[in-house]
């Protein structure tokens, strides 16, 4: 990632990166080890780790000279180890870790400066030794995508993948996922594994797990105990409860939201009681009776997805033709994310959604409103302009989130094509997604 | 309790890390103040640290989690002061420029190289002092030297870096930090192995380079903002590092103790931390150089030629030069230039001596020992007198208005009425100048009344003329009319 005319340059001095060199410019020298250049900065500048491992930028220009004084180390291009088992103790459940993505366990190397992922049980154990105390495990890494580039191809992947080891006799499940639509996959897996008879853990770090800092280390710890100990039978996100590294909160799937770019606790239930707590000790505490147990039946794979589904948000100043282009494209569905309760403009002609949810609805495209407030319930008869189109169908998702009435609507619309039978589908509680009452403790603003 | 050892031929070897605050608004990766002024924490949050490779000089994991297992730290938040940053919970923002350009000055004013590009490096700390696991640090400047009676001192790097958390208290296990310290600016600069010099000397060093690093007139003061660190050996023996010596009078003795300690037992290379009294004890093994790589959250900084020119041609009066000066120009004897040089009303000083014509010695030690004094024993709260105020009561002194024996009373009246002048403070006081025709007769007085010693009478005059005469004007009436 140097300019071309370094590239060049060391090429025909045969200098590698990670051989130490003498930079010499002017009078002044440095010797040191020529690093892999970052992405960002000066491409024209030589990057040099000093002996005492700081790294400085020298720029490379007339005056400069470099001269290769001996090989130090070289880039090592290993990745992906073995899948392997770890048995601490046949007594203890076992559990299997399956990676997606990003890092639990990863190695600094100091000389390269560079972090390695790595995915292999042994390392995982090494960092986080009181596993041994909870399960047995093994560790795969069956992807490397990241949070944002997840698409309901790949959640169909990994749920045959939990499906898979299910089967073969694990005790609980735990997937490594990054964080960011963490929330989205937990929603499609609590959909799609039906009939499940272990706990399924989600878990993903805010940091970087390079730093000894990382809350990695909790939220593996707790996810493992919570699949392998737990009497929960359902798709959970595991992380952080707090700021403080002393427990997580297991939240069902269809409840978990990512409320904060950067806290370790940014997942949060909403709408709903968390289902246990996992403490830092190893102790499990059920905060919330409402769960499925574990059980014996065999868990079963609904991946029938319609994925011509589209999340709407609306806001003042909306453009109501934006509904055309999506009715144009051949979309099946839309999930309108509506202001408050489920408003949407309906007064002013020139914004007015009323038109276009009618043409929507009338080409059996349904329509689906959820809240952008987040917190909260939508109500539909309360706003009388949209008590007109409620009578027509469009569907009201009471407590749900958005993006989990986004997932709910694709499963819909691959089982039915009559609108009541998809209204009466969407409004019925499938994976704890609607709840019934919602409790005042359940808003929590930190 | 030290005895004279011949430090060459023990041939003693010391080198110096000072690390000095920096005096900014903003720390240095976040909006939050440097003010550390906040006392009650808002709330405190408690986190685990886990082991990394190669901190502590151990590569086995194993040994850093037997540390670690039962450590829990627990980190108090201030307002103003904490922000999720320092709480390790947002990203760090931009590197703050301004802290980044006083760190260029001193190295330059260190004569230093600076690097094309500055890169920020993260080194991994298990002590918790850094809530993130690691202390981010990066080299300003390379390759410096400074003089000391001739010698040519090297100065190997200047490095910016964010402070560490403030420790608290521990007990059983349970740490407890100060955020409010974590990110405040903090240059760090280092010498060569100094060889050939003594104890006293290597003070002497230390203080030279630390007020080169106040030339800029950007750094923190007071306790525990500028901070040393030396590093021992003898006859080619093992090397100790002393950390956290607060106060520069006490480096010299250190470094005694240190080199009587290692003459005694068998040193080993290992960290030791500074006690109150001199002595040492030990902290934790040397750690290796092997626990640095890069922070990958933001990017590197370009440093152009011009942008070093251009700081160059501004650089401020190295402290070296002004502490000549002071000595030669102002004839300050040496101990009170230094503390002048020290003192937080040292701009106010300048501009008085070179304005009025007062003593440079009685403006000196108004603000070093006069004002000093009643803050620490009378609690004056000299904040509330404004700067004009204070430079009004050398206007009164130059017009010999007043005499400086008045000079403390004056003070602490203004300090009570801040709205007032020192004209009221004269009428309120009574504090009007005396002429010595006034004083003679009142000692005239006293010195006629039966059994009249030259002490006693001395004492009761004083008593009588206090602040509105000169003491020595005082001693030489008394003298005169005894006669």
């Amino acid at each position: 990632l140097y300019s071309q005319e370094i590239e060049s340059l060391l090429k025909s001095k045969k200098i590698k990166i990670g051989d130490k060199v003498l930079v010499t410019k002017g009078k002044l020298e440095h010797a040191g080890i020529i690093m892999p250049r970052i992405e960002m900065g000066d491409i024209s500048s030589f990057v040099i780790k000093l002996s005492n491992g700081y790294n400085i930028g020298i720029k490379h220009d007339r005056d400069t000279n470099i001269r290769r004084l001996e090989t130090a180390w070289r880039l090592s291009q290993k990745k992906n180890p073995d899948v392997k088992k770890l048995v601490f103790d046949k007594a203890l459940p076992s559990i299997s870790i399956i990676g997606t993505g990003g890092t639990i366990a990863s190695k600094i190397d100091y000389r390269s400066g560079g972090v390695y992922a790595s995915f292999s049980a042994e390392d995982i154990a090494n960092q986080i030794p009181q596993l041994k105390t909870v399960a047995n495990i093994k560790a795969e890494q069956i992807m490397e995508i990241m949070s944002e580039d997840m698409s309901p191809e790949i959640w169909i992947e990994i749920a045959h993948k939990v499906a898979k080891e299910i089967e073969s006799g694990f005790d609980g499940i735990v997937i490594t996922h990054g964080t960011d639509t963490l929330h989205y996959t937990a929603a499609a897996l609590s959909f799609m594994l039906r009939d499940l008879p272990v706990p399924v853990a989600l878990v993903g770090a805010q940091r970087s797990s390079d730093r000894g800092s990382g809350d990695a280390v909790l939220n593996v710890f707790c996810a493992a105990n919570f699949a392998a100990n737990s009497s929960i039978a359902e798709v959970c996100t595991v992380m952080h409860a707090g700021m403080d590294d002393n427990f997580c909160y297991a939240i069902r799937g269809t409840k978990s939201r990512k409320l904060h770019t950067s806290r370790r606790d940014a997942f949060q239930p909403v709408n709903d009681t968390p289902l246990a707590r996992i403490d830092s000790e190893g102790g499990i505490e059920i905060l919330n009776t409402n769960y499925r147990l574990r059980g014996d039946k065999k868990v079963k794979v609904d991946d029938k997805l319609e994925t011509k589904v589209a999340l709407i948000k609306i806001y003042p100043g909306m453009d109501p033709s934006i509904i055309d282009y999506y009715i144009e494209k051949g979309y099946k569905g839309l999930v309108i994310e509506a202001t408050g309760l489920g408003h949407i403009p309906t007064l002013n002609e020139k914004y007015s959604l009323l038109p276009k949810f009618e043409k929507a609805m009338h080409l059996g495209i349904p329509v689906v409103i959820t809240s952008q407030c987040i917190h909260g319930r939508v109500h539909p008869t309360i706003y009388h302009n949209l008590r007109k189109l409620f009578t027509r169908g469009v569907i009201f998702a009471e407590d749900m989130l958005s993006e989990v009435a986004y997932i709910k609507l694709m499963f819909a619309l691959a089982k039915f094509k009559d609108m009541h039978q998809i209204k009466e589908f969407m409004l019925t509680n499938i994976a704890g997604e609607i709840t019934e009452r919602t409790l005042s403790k359940d808003f929590v603003v930190k | 309790m030290t005895q004279k050892l011949d430090y060459k031929k023990l041939r003693l070897k010391g080198g110096l890390e000072i690390h000095q605050q920096l005096d900014t608004s903003r720390k240095l990766f976040c909006n939050c103040s440097t003010g550390m002024k906040e006392k009650t924490p808002i709330f405190t949050t408690q986190r685990k640290l886990h082991p990394v490779q190669s901190e502590l000089g151990l590569t086995d994991a194993a040994a850093q989690f037997e540390y670690l297992r039962d450590r829990v730290f627990h980190y108090q938040a201030f307002s103003n002061e904490t922000c999720l940053v320092e709480l390790d919970e947002e990203p760090i923002h931009p590197l703050n420029s301004e802290a980044l350009q006083i760190a260029l000055q001193i190295a330059l004013l260190l004569n230093c190289e600076i690097p094309n590009e500055i890169h920020i490096m993260r080194k991994n700390l298990i002590d918790g002092s850094a809530i993130s696991g690691f202390q981010r640090t990066a080299i300003v400047g390379l390759n410096g030297h400074i003089s000391y009676k001739g010698h040519r001192i090297l100065i190997t790097q200047v490095t910016l870096e964010e402070d560490a958390a403030a420790i608290v208290a521990e007990e059983n296990g349970r740490v407890t930090y100060r955020l409010n310290r974590l990110g405040v600016p903090l240059v760090e600069i280092d010498t060569g192995i100094l060889e050939g010099y003594s104890p006293q000397e290597l003070q002497e060093i230390a203080y030279h380079i630390g007020i080169m690093a106040r030339s800029t007139g950007k750094t923190k003061h007071g306790i525990g903002s500028i901070r040393q660190d030396v590093n021992i050996s003898i006859r080619n023996g093992p090397r100790t590092e002393v950390k956290g010596v607060q106060e520069l009078g006490l480096l010299s003795k250190i470094v005694e103790f240190e080199v009587q300690r290692q003459m005694k037992e068998k040193p080993k290379e290992e960290t030791r931390a500074a006690n109150l009294d001199g002595t040492t004890r030990f902290l934790r093994p040397l750690p290796g150089a092997n626990r640095m790589y890069p922070e990958t959250d933001i990017v590197p900084i370009i440093i152009t030629k011009e942008h070093v020119e251009n700081l160059k041609k501004n650089l401020p009066e190295p402290w070296t030069n002004k502490l000549e000066r002071f000595k030669t120009k102002l004839r300050l004897p040496d101990g009170l230039a230094r503390e002048i040089l020290g003192s937080e009303y040292l701009n106010l000083f300048e501009k008085i001596v070179s304005t009025k014509k007062v003593e440079p010695t009685v403006v000196a030690s108004t603000f070093t020992s006069i004002i000093k004094d009643l803050v620490r024993r009378e609690k004056v709260e000299i904040d509330r007198i404004s700067e004009h105020r204070l430079v009004e009561i050398f206007d009164y002194l130059q017009d010999k208005k007043i005499v400086k024996e008045s000079v403390p009373e004056i003070v602490k009246y203004l300090a009570t009425y801040p709205q007032n002048g020192v004209g009221d403070a004269l009428k309120e006081l009574d504090l009007n100048p005396l002429t010595i025709a006034d004083v003679r007769e009142i000692a005239k007085e006293i010195v006629s009344q039966p059994n009249m010693a030259f002490e006693k009478a001395y004492g009761i005059v004083m008593s009588k003329v206090r602040g509105k005469i000169d003491a020595q004007e005082v001693m030489k009436i008394v003298k005169s009319v005894m006669k």
